[in-house]
């Protein structure tokens, strides 16, 4: 579904993704993770067209993405949950929702969606007329997915959807993520919380400096020594004998 | 604070969320009706009284409120600051007043004002407006100076009247012309907010990044906040050639006019409807006041109030009234109250 290669990006004379090639297919959930400043969120801004990348392909069900507007990337059904969510805050919840439904094929549909996006996220419903901002943490991360599913993804990419909440709140986004690859929508996950998002995924890329260093399954990459001691916090069977 | 004001004064959970059957229910006759009562008594000025001052006054008025509410759709509700409004004013006198002094009709000279301006808007919008942050502000501002300077060297002599214009020189009609240029861009600016790109400029101004990413085409709506700004901008330096008996060209160029939309714009209320209005007529009644008594010296009155009105009222006129109008108070008394109880 979607195929990127070699792609490069920077910002300036930094560079921040080097050669990177990745596939998506239709309805996996892949995960990317990566410690900080691997460039995972420069990956997710570069395929939503909101980066340009400096060298390499970005394909979508075989059309060229990289050289397309980001509007035009939405309407094609690449949708992006941007990191720290970028609600337009003073806006009314339901005025946030709209705007998810701003493409020409989404707006056709906007009144059946947010029907089905409020049945997701009752709560939404209660507070449709309250500002963003007045929203809890966990609350406005809702509203960013719903916004985005109001855009009707095909593919749907979340970066960082656990940042900042409480324990209780990521298992209740892990579990949104997870019906709604089974509602058919492919899902491209960035996230920290790597044991929770390895456990969801069908395969995952590990990202480090710019460059994918791993890639395998879910239940695979859980279960590597290396995985485990760099992002699951294990620390090797050698080094806890020594100690 | 600003945000909340404008979003209130806008009304777009208004527009999203009321019947026609709660329209009818709700006091929302009050306000047409007494838009009709306002627009009617302008109307009618010029039967009513009959001195020159007044007259050129409410001229005065309208060309304010018509250059300041251009000014607002494009900050106000798109969020990009323009610092060349001059420039747009400035061609819309330009063009509009040497057609019309070489012949040509004078409502399709009034017109091309307009359009030259949006032509030269275009010009500075397309690459500028690529770019985030304050390319474009500085881009306006650099490009307005250019032309006063341009149009000084190039045009020095005064531009006056051919004396037999000047013989049938009808005030009147120049107030009508403005009253009606100023309710046409009022209503431009309504219908915009109604239109189905409101949310999309308003989500351009609350983040322009997030606008793209939920599918917004940003360029495509600044370029058409900044098509309706620079149009009205070039009509109301159109209607200014029309009225000034005598002027310098370059006159119609000084940054005074991007200032002075500026200015009465954050008066008012930045980003609402009623604010330009407001602003224009506290704004004029006020200078013509000062400029009697303190002649140059006013404008820094002015300087000092807008710093003032900007960490006092950051919603400006429109601002201060809902928080200070009684119903707002009784409203705040009361959740404190209910905040007390619970």
């Amino acid at each position: 579904m979607l195929h990127i290669e070699k792609v490069a990006a920077a910002y300036g004379d930094v560079q921040a993704l080097w050669d990177v090639s990745l596939d998506v297919q239709v309805n996996e959930i892949v995960v990317l993770i990566g410690p900080n400043g691997a460039g995972k969120t420069t990956l997710m801004r570069t395929i939503a067209g909101l980066h340009r990348p400096r060298s390499g392909r970005i394909l979508f069900e075989g059309t060229a993405l990289h050289t397309v507007a980001a509007h035009q990337i939405v309407e094609r059904g690449i949708i992006l949950v941007p990191e720290g969510r970028r609600l337009f805050e003073g806006m009314t919840v339901l005025e946030n929702l709209q705007l998810g439904a701003y493409t020409r094929r989404a707006k056709q549909q906007r009144d059946k969606t947010l029907r089905h996006v409020l049945d997701i996220f009752p709560l939404l419903a209660e507070r449709r007329h309250d500002r963003a901002s007045s929203l809890s943490g966990g609350q406005q991360q809702m509203l960013a997915i719903g916004r985005a599913l109001m855009g009707l993804p095909r593919l749907l990419m979340l970066d960082e959807p656990s940042l900042g909440l409480a324990p209780l709140i990521v298992r209740h986004i892990f579990e949104i993520v997870k019906s709604i690859k089974e509602e058919g929508v492919t899902v491209l996950l960035v996230e920290q919380n790597a044991r929770r998002a390895l456990e969801l995924a069908h395969r995952a890329y590990i990202l480090e400096q710019g460059r994918i260093v791993g890639t395998g399954s879910g239940s695979d990459l859980l279960h590597n020594d290396e995985v485990r001691e760099a992002y699951l916090g294990y620390a090797p069977v050698t080094a806890r004998t020594l100690t | 604070m600003m945000r909340r004001i404008v979003m209130r004064r806008i009304g777009m959970r208004d527009v999203a969320m009321t019947s026609p059957a709660a329209l009818t229910r709700s006091r929302a006759w009050r306000g047409p009706v007494l838009m009709a009562g306002v627009i009617a008594l302008a109307a009618l000025v010029p039967v009513l009284i009959d001195k020159q001052d007044t007259l050129n006054l409410l001229f005065l008025i309208c060309l304010h409120i018509t250059l300041g509410q251009s000014w607002n759709i494009l900050a106000g509700f798109a969020g990009q600051t323009s610092l060349g409004h001059a420039a747009f004013f400035g061609i819309g006198a330009l063009v509009t007043r040497t057609l019309w002094l070489n012949g040509m009709f004078f409502p399709v000279a009034f017109l091309l004002s307009g359009l030259a301006a949006v032509a030269f808007a275009m010009l500075i919008g397309v690459p500028t407006f690529r770019l985030r942050g304050a390319y474009f502000a500085i881009g306006t501002l650099g490009i307005a100076e250019v032309l006063r300077i341009t149009v000084s060297q190039n045009l020095p002599l005064i531009s006056t009247m051919p004396a037999a214009e000047i013989a049938a020189y009808n005030l009147t009609l120049r107030y009508y012309v403005a009253l009606a240029l100023a309710l046409t861009t009022i209503g431009a600016a309504a219908l915009l907010l109604r239109s189905s790109w409101s949310l999309g400029i308003l989500a351009v101004r609350e983040d322009e990044e997030a606008a793209q990413a939920t599918g917004v085409n940003v360029l495509g709506h600044k370029l058409l906040a900044l098509f309706i700004s620079s149009f009205f901008a070039g009509l109301a330096g159109g209607l200014f050639a029309f009225q000034q008996i005598s002027y310098y060209p370059s006159a119609a160029f000084s940054p005074v006019w991007t200032f002075d939309a500026l200015l009465i714009t954050f008066i008012g209320g930045l980003g609402t409807i009623g604010g330009p209005v407001l602003g224009a007529i506290f704004f004029i009644l006020v200078r013509q006041r000062l400029a009697v008594t303190l002649v140059e010296v006013h404008q820094i009155v002015f300087g000092i109030l807008f710093i003032l009105i900007v960490l006092v009222f950051p919603g400006g006129l429109m601002g201060a009234w809902d928080r200070l109008r009684p119903r707002a108070i009784a409203e705040a008394l009361r959740s404190r109250r209910q905040l007390h109880k619970s």
